[in-house]
């Protein structure tokens, strides 16, 4: 959907990739590289020093800023950055949008993408291989070649300026990457539980619901952590369907955002945070879904 | 590798002549769990593509109801176009700066990673931390640090007594393009490292052992080992980062949109402009068809190896 999306398409890359909440570093037992710590950590420290700084502007008032610069320590603590830009951002109203658009996209697409793979990797399906490559061709092709027949479309549903009309795009450009994923997964279920299922009487609706997917709990929980990135972040689609500011989501919020603030320095660091915190935060917490998906099999290679 | 026996178990008795045991295909009921998926794909993307380059042959404005056919004129436009020939040239270069250098310093930094270093999750997290951050973010953040007047990198060179090199990096021809590619090196370092990090591990500890009691040094070991080693991963990494780098739009047009002039154009804001702002949709479908294309040809050995992989 975004960059992002594809980087993170690395599990499907990976030959028999087994996705995995594991957290692909091993135990340490080797101690000792003090000084080899120290030295990344102030490289790591650099790396993500601009995030640092829009920390110390966007807690300082503007004329502290405007006095001693960006490379100073505030003399002064203030909330008022945010409180102002939270306002002229209009980040309630995006906030609201992003995460309604996230509560509807995400759900339906892990669960289109499953059964999709789910029929590509378990029920024989005909031209499965043809179906594979016309899908898996998805992850390649460049999302501006469809703006401009999607927007004829949803003007014509008069989806236009309408969260709603963003769905079925981003359903579409997730499609590839979660079947990808999805599909190498099930393909490890063994095959003996589904056909001692049907034995019993197991329709294949059931045996998806019932067996399926509550074996694949971490490879969806994946999908829908990787979606939920991908959507969250998409910018060029909501940049043109969307046109109100009380219905654009984050990104484009944010940019347009950034077009007023250009002369407010502290005010930008605070917009640009209260933008950016939420993820940074849930990437925290759920990094080790993340790092397990990503890297999820490149040991075997 | 699923066998294709999975709802025929009564087959496994002619197991022994896999050659006349004829694939069972599911019937109809595999597409009741297809169909859903397939449809919303074909609807918005398959079906909007084939559009794409349908309107690629016409003279349509995006506006009025009416446009002519005019065959392949937009394309022959192209060509004469100084502003695509830079678009592609520009394109070209982002793809192999945004590919080599973070793949290179991803590289190094797992394999320092790897090496005897505490606290490694941590690390791990921070140089990972820009690749969570969506784009336009990346892009308000870099925009900020490369202010002429108040921005951090100005700011420090003149404290550090290099006055004379602070510039207007986004706002002048010749640093413009490169400036804009620095905040996507920094956002594409952490996928390599993770990946690289990952294959690392995977490497057996006696091969070392075994070089080592061999007399190989350490330079020795990276080179004959460990990089061969990556081989797969090298793969991996090089493939998803040249799909991703055709389709390099939101980091350009929320930096610089492509100016100053056209400097730092690359097809896909190209495209939008044409689209968008100049109403010439036929002629930036065309645009958008041409990097389509040139997508695909490049990822398609990618794509044919995943479907032989899975299928």
């Amino acid at each position: 959907m975004t960059a992002s999306a594809s980087e993170i398409a690395a599990v499907a890359v990976l030959p028999d990739a087994h996705v995995t909440t594991v957290d692909p570093l091993p135990k340490q037992r080797r101690k000792g590289g003090i000084v080899a710590t120290v030295i990344l950590f102030v490289v790591a420290v650099f790396w993500v020093s601009p995030l640092l700084l829009l920390v110390i502007q966007a807690v300082r008032p503007l004329s502290d800023f405007v006095a001693h610069g960006p490379l100073s320590w505030p003399s002064q603590l203030t909330w008022t950055n945010f409180r102002d830009a939270w306002g002229i951002g209009k980040f309630a109203y995006t906030y609201r949008n992003s995460a309604l658009l996230l509560v509807l996209k995400v759900p339906i697409g892990v669960l289109l993408s499953a059964m999709l793979a789910f029929a590509l990797a378990k029920l024989n399906m005909r031209f499965r291989r043809t179906v594979m490559f016309a899908v898996f061709l998805g992850l390649t092709i460049p999302i501006y070649i469809t703006i401009v027949p999607v927007f004829i479309m949803l003007r014509s549903a008069g989806l236009t300026d309408n969260i709603l009309g963003l769905v079925g795009p981003y359903l579409a450009f997730g499609i590839p990457l979660e079947v990808l994923i999805l599909q190498s997964f099930f393909r490890q279920l063994p095959d003996s539980i589904i056909e001692s299922a049907r034995i019993d009487g197991a329709s294949d609706w059931r045996i998806f619901f019932t067996l399926v997917l509550p074996l694949s709990t971490p490879a969806l929980v994946t999908v829908g952590i990787l979606d939920a990135v991908a959507t969250w972040n998409e910018f060029l689609f909501a940049l043109i369907v969307l046109s109100s500011d009380t219905n654009k989501t984050i990104p484009v919020g944010l940019l347009s955002f950034q077009g007023q603030f250009s002369n407010n320095s502290t005010g930008l660091a605070a917009g640009i945070l209260i933008a950016v915190v939420p993820i940074l935060l849930a990437y925290a917490l759920l990094q080790k879904w993340i790092v397990g998906g990503l890297t999820a099999g490149a040991e075997k290679g | 590798m699923a066998t294709a026996t999975a709802v025929v178990p009564a087959t496994a008795a002619v197991a022994g002549t896999p050659r006349l045991n004829k694939k069972k295909y599911g019937g109809f009921r595999p597409w009741v769990f297809a169909l859903p998926a397939l449809i919303v794909y074909a609807v918005f993307l398959i079906y909007p593509a084939f559009n794409s380059l349908f309107f690629s042959l016409t003279d349509w404005d995006g506006l009025s109801p009416t446009y002519n056919i005019v065959g392949i004129d937009n394309y022959t436009a192209m060509a004469k176009d100084p502003v695509v020939i830079q678009a592609l040239l520009n394109n070209l270069i982002w793809t192999v700066v945004t590919i080599v250098v973070p793949v290179i310093v991803g590289l190094a930094l797992a394999i320092l990673l790897n090496g005897k270093v505490r606290a490694k999750t941590p690390l791990r997290l921070l140089f990972y931390t820009p690749c969570v951050l969506p784009l336009v973010s990346i892009a308000s953040i870099w925009g900020w640090l490369y202010n002429p007047d108040f921005g951090v990198i100005n700011v420090l060179l003149r404290d550090i007594g290099l006055g004379a090199l602070a510039q207007p990096w986004l706002g002048q021809d010749s640093t413009a393009l490169a400036a804009v590619m620095v905040p996507a090196i920094w956002l594409r370092v952490g996928f390599p490292m993770l990946l690289y990090l990952a294959a690392l591990q995977g490497i057996p500890a006696e091969q070392y052992e075994a070089a080592t009691v061999d007399g190989a040094t350490r330079a020795q070991q990276l080179w004959f080992i460990t990089l061969p080693s990556l081989r797969p991963a090298h793969y991996i990494v090089i493939a998803l980062s040249l799909i991703d780098s055709f389709k390099v739009f939101d980091m350009i047009y929320a930096m610089t949109y492509g100016g100053p002039g056209t400097a730092t154009q690359v097809m896909g804001t190209w495209m939008y402009a044409n689209v968008f702002q100049y109403y010439q949709a036929g002629y930036g479908t065309a645009i958008a068809v041409v990097i389509t294309v040139i997508a695909i040809a490049v990822s398609i050995p990618y794509v044919i190896s995943q479907t032989k992989e899975h299928a």
